[in-house]
């Protein structure tokens, strides 16, 4: 029943560092497919390899061995059709909240018109109109936030990958963030891949949740989500699907 | 690749990267005192104003026993220049660090000494040469005081910085245990303002070295900065040139040695 | 109704106390050190004036200048060498950090020869100098140059090596060339270091400019002491002490001023 388009094919990646002339491996054997347009997220304890794993499909590392499909065709290294939202600030200071945006077009050397027109689309569907002539510094963490997830959409990537983007926000913005996210890939959708180590997050917003182990990390378990949306986090469907995943996952102490 | 193999193919990566950049500042260096000896060889720089540095080597030797034309032999100039640099700078240390350190912590001593510190602190070292000069005429006093003054303002000021950096949770701590606010200001204020207190002992290092080389050549009758300034006088630019390296080769040395004590001190730190 | 009367505790009370304590301090230290200047000078047998000389020295000076030049006129010497040398200094020195800060093979190829050159004090290289130069105009501002070429390159240098990685990660994610994560990240994250260095520049340019002239110079403040101090006019020499403590810091003030203006999204603490 599965007619969805594979968008990213993981096989048997691995990765492993040398520390103090040792080999530490930090991500064993992961394969998994990502569909096209589904939001999917990568699940796993503190420290496990997530970022890892993440970086692997962005390019900023290289796998020790496997290989990474995008639409069919084996990737090297960072692609423009991939586009990443980092945990921690990412934002260039220097830069005001128009010329973040549109710096990833900037450096595919778009003119200043296009540039203009097609991050102040981007802004918008962010709901930061009025804030292009900011700095970073005076805006908010989850503006902030906001920013980078426009930067990252406005140079027209296949796939989004967002490591951890809330994990630096109080409580109450990262549920409303949680429910901008979803704003924001209902009307431009994209395929979005994103790591957290929260279960009630992974379950809010997840059309497929991969589970991964304690580091070193490997999958444990890919979990289907058929809640509909917008998802109730005491319904006990819900809660139900919270208590399996809790009780698979590894302490990362 | 095995673990074994890849581990080893990195490390042979690293050799041969460190031992190139080592290459390249051999060139950088040898090409440079080799460009220097042909151009003076060749003529293209006058030989009356500019020696070549097998020259500069040979008067090495020849300077150590040879007192002309500036009236001593050159162990006799180090050996001056290092005693008022050295007596000043550790006076500096002695009496800046423990000011800077009483000024950032208490309020009263540090509204009583920051106006006077304020003014003095913008008028470079070397003119108070002259002042200090009018004051104390020429001599070991004046040179000692100037070197003295040049360190001080960097330590009192390093140190009152690192002292008032220190962090606000582990006072409020301490008065939590109990601590009085000198137990506090010794077990707490001082070490925690001991990585920029040494940023400051460096500065006023290079402060000292710099600003004895001004004192000696204004007014003094020994020491390196005395012996390149004579040497002008002689036309003997083989002999300033060799004086130039020494100075540059002492405050390496001297640094280097203060190097190595801030790292034994603060063992505990970060390196990046 | 009665307004409320705000009461005070016993604590807060003696808080405000010892403020105004305090804020007296400054003042008894000041007149402690004016008192104290006045002692010196008038004392027997010194020769060292007093801040009434002092005065008196600079209403001379507006009459009858020194070698032609008023004490504005001196001042104004001093800081025209330092702000062409200073100019120089800031391209070529920013460039040249730059160079060694992005490129490792260049920092190993030129490095040692500048950490050499950096080891010796500035105001050794005045006798060589002179000698080759005379003592005119350009061998002055040659010292400066050099002593203010230092600092900027060394900070600049750990400026552009010392980028953030994920700012790089992000030049990486977005596919930019070398030569564009070199002018849109590096340079504009080492701004801050880049400008500490312009602004140590800026007052070890200040210092050497002044011992340059006094070693050997025909006008300008560090001339003027020199003067001072070999024709016995010792209020001279603290007059000029005095012009060259205010034109430094403003100096200072100056650059912390650019700074500001150029990258507006510094968030600074005051030091």
């Amino acid at each position: 029943m599965d007619s969805q388009k594979i968008k990213l094919e993981l096989e048997n990646i691995s990765q492993s560092y040398i520390v103090d002339n040792k080999v530490t491996d930090a991500v064993i054997d992961i394969s998994f497919s990502v569909k096209d347009s589904e939001f999917l997220v990568i699940l796993g304890p503190g420290r496990c390899g997530k970022t890892v794993l993440l970086n692997m499909i962005a390019g900023l590392e290289k796998p020790v061995s496997g290989r990474i499909l995008l639409n069919g065709e084996e990737i090297k290294g960072s692609d423009r059709r991939i586009g990443m939202v980092f945990q921690k600030l990412a934002l260039m200071p220097w830069k005001t909240v128009m010329g973040n945006v549109e710096f990833g077009l900037k450096i595919q050397g778009k003119d200043k018109k296009t540039r203009q027109e097609i991050s102040q689309k981007f802004i918008n569907l962010v709901g930061l109109q009025g804030f292009e002539k900011s700095y970073p510094h005076q805006l908010s963490g989850g503006m902030k936030q906001r920013v980078g997830i426009a930067r990252a959409y406005a140079s027209s990537p296949e796939i989004l990958l967002m490591d951890e983007p809330f994990g630096q926000l109080d409580a109450q913005t990262r549920y409303a963030m949680q429910n901008e996210i979803l704003r924001i890939w209902e009307t431009e959708k994209r395929t979005i891949i994103f790591v957290t180590n929260n279960i009630e997050e992974a379950l809010y917003l997840a059309d497929r949740i991969i589970l991964l182990s304690k580091f070193p990390a490997h999958v444990k378990e890919i979990y289907e989500i058929n809640l509909p949306r917008p998802r109730d986090t005491m319904d006990p469907e819900f809660l139900k699907l919270r208590k399996i995943i809790s009780e698979n996952t590894d302490l990362a102490l | 690749m095995t673990d074994k193999e890849r581990i080893e193919a990195i490390q042979q990566k690293a050799k041969r990267d460190s031992y190139q950049l080592a290459l390249l500042s051999f060139i950088g260096v040898f090409g440079f005192l080799i460009a220097w000896q042909a151009a003076v060889l060749a003529g293209w720089l006058p030989s009356r104003y500019v020696p070549m540095p097998t020259q500069i080597i040979k008067l090495f030797f020849v300077k150590i026993t040879d007192p002309t034309p500036d009236g001593a032999v050159l162990g006799v100039h180090i050996l001056g220049s290092l005693q008022v640099v050295l007596t000043g700078f550790l006076l500096a240390i002695i009496i800046g660090i423990p000011l800077g350190l009483l000024m950032g912590w208490y309020r009263g001593f540090d509204r009583f000494m920051s106006p006077i510190f304020e003014i003095l602190r913008p008028i470079p070292p070397v003119s108070w040469i002259p002042i200090t000069i009018i004051w104390m005429g020429v001599g070991l006093k004046a040179k000692g005081f100037i070197v003295f003054f040049s360190a001080f303002v960097p330590c009192v000021i390093n140190a009152y910085t690192g002292i008032r950096q220190t962090s606000q949770v582990l006072i409020d701590f301490s008065k939590t245990c109990g601590a009085s606010n000198f137990e506090i200001f010794y077990k707490i204020g001082i070490p925690s303002s001991m990585v920029m207190t040494f940023a400051g002992i460096r500065v006023a290092l290079g402060n000292s070295w710099a600003t004895l080389v001004a004192a000696e050549m204004l007014a003094a009758s020994v020491g390196l900065g005395f012996m390149i300034q004579q040497d002008r006088m002689f036309a003997r630019p083989d002999i300033i040139i060799l004086g130039i390296v020494v100075i540059g080769a002492i405050g390496v040395f001297l640094t280097f040695i203060l190097k190595k004590v801030e790292n034994k001190v603060l063992k505990w730190r970060l390196t990046q | 109704m009665n307004k409320p009367v705000i009461v005070q505790s016993e604590a807060e009370r003696r808080a405000k106390n010892i403020r105004r304590a305090y804020a007296i301090l400054p003042v008894i230290s000041l007149s402690l050190l004016t008192a104290l200047w006045f002692y010196a000078s008038s004392s027997k047998g010194s020769n060292f004036p007093s801040p009434l000389d002092i005065w008196n020295r600079y209403l001379l000076f507006l009459e009858k200048p020194i070698r032609g030049l008023s004490l504005l006129g001196h001042i104004w010497a001093s800081l025209k060498r330092v702000f062409i040398a200073l100019g120089v200094a800031w391209l070529i020195g920013i460039s040249f950090g730059i160079l060694i800060g992005w490129n490792k093979k260049a920092n190993a190829l030129f490095g040692p020869i500048f950490t050499a050159i950096r080891s010796v004090p500035p105001l050794a290289w005045v006798p060589l100098v002179t000698m080759w130069f005379g003592t005119g105009e350009f061998p002055q501002i040659l010292i400066v140059f050099i002593g203010a070429i230092m600092p900027v390159v060394v900070n600049t240098q750990v400026g552009i090596s010392n980028v953030y990685q994920i700012y790089l990660n992000v030049g990486k994610i977005f596919n930019a060339s070398p030569k564009q994560v070199l002018f849109e990240i590096a340079i504009p994250s080492a701004l801050d270091a880049i400008f500490a260095g312009l602004r140590t520049s800026t007052s070890a340019g200040w210092m050497v400019v002044l011992a340059a002239e006094m070693l050997g110079g025909k006008s300008g403040v560090g001339f003027l002491i020199t003067r001072g101090m070999d024709s016995g006019d010792y209020a001279l020499c603290l007059l000029s002490m005095i012009c060259i403590g205010l034109v430094g810091a403003f100096l200072a003030i100056a650059t912390i001023t650019l700074e500001r203006i150029i990258c507006p999204w510094t968030v600074k603490k005051s030091s």
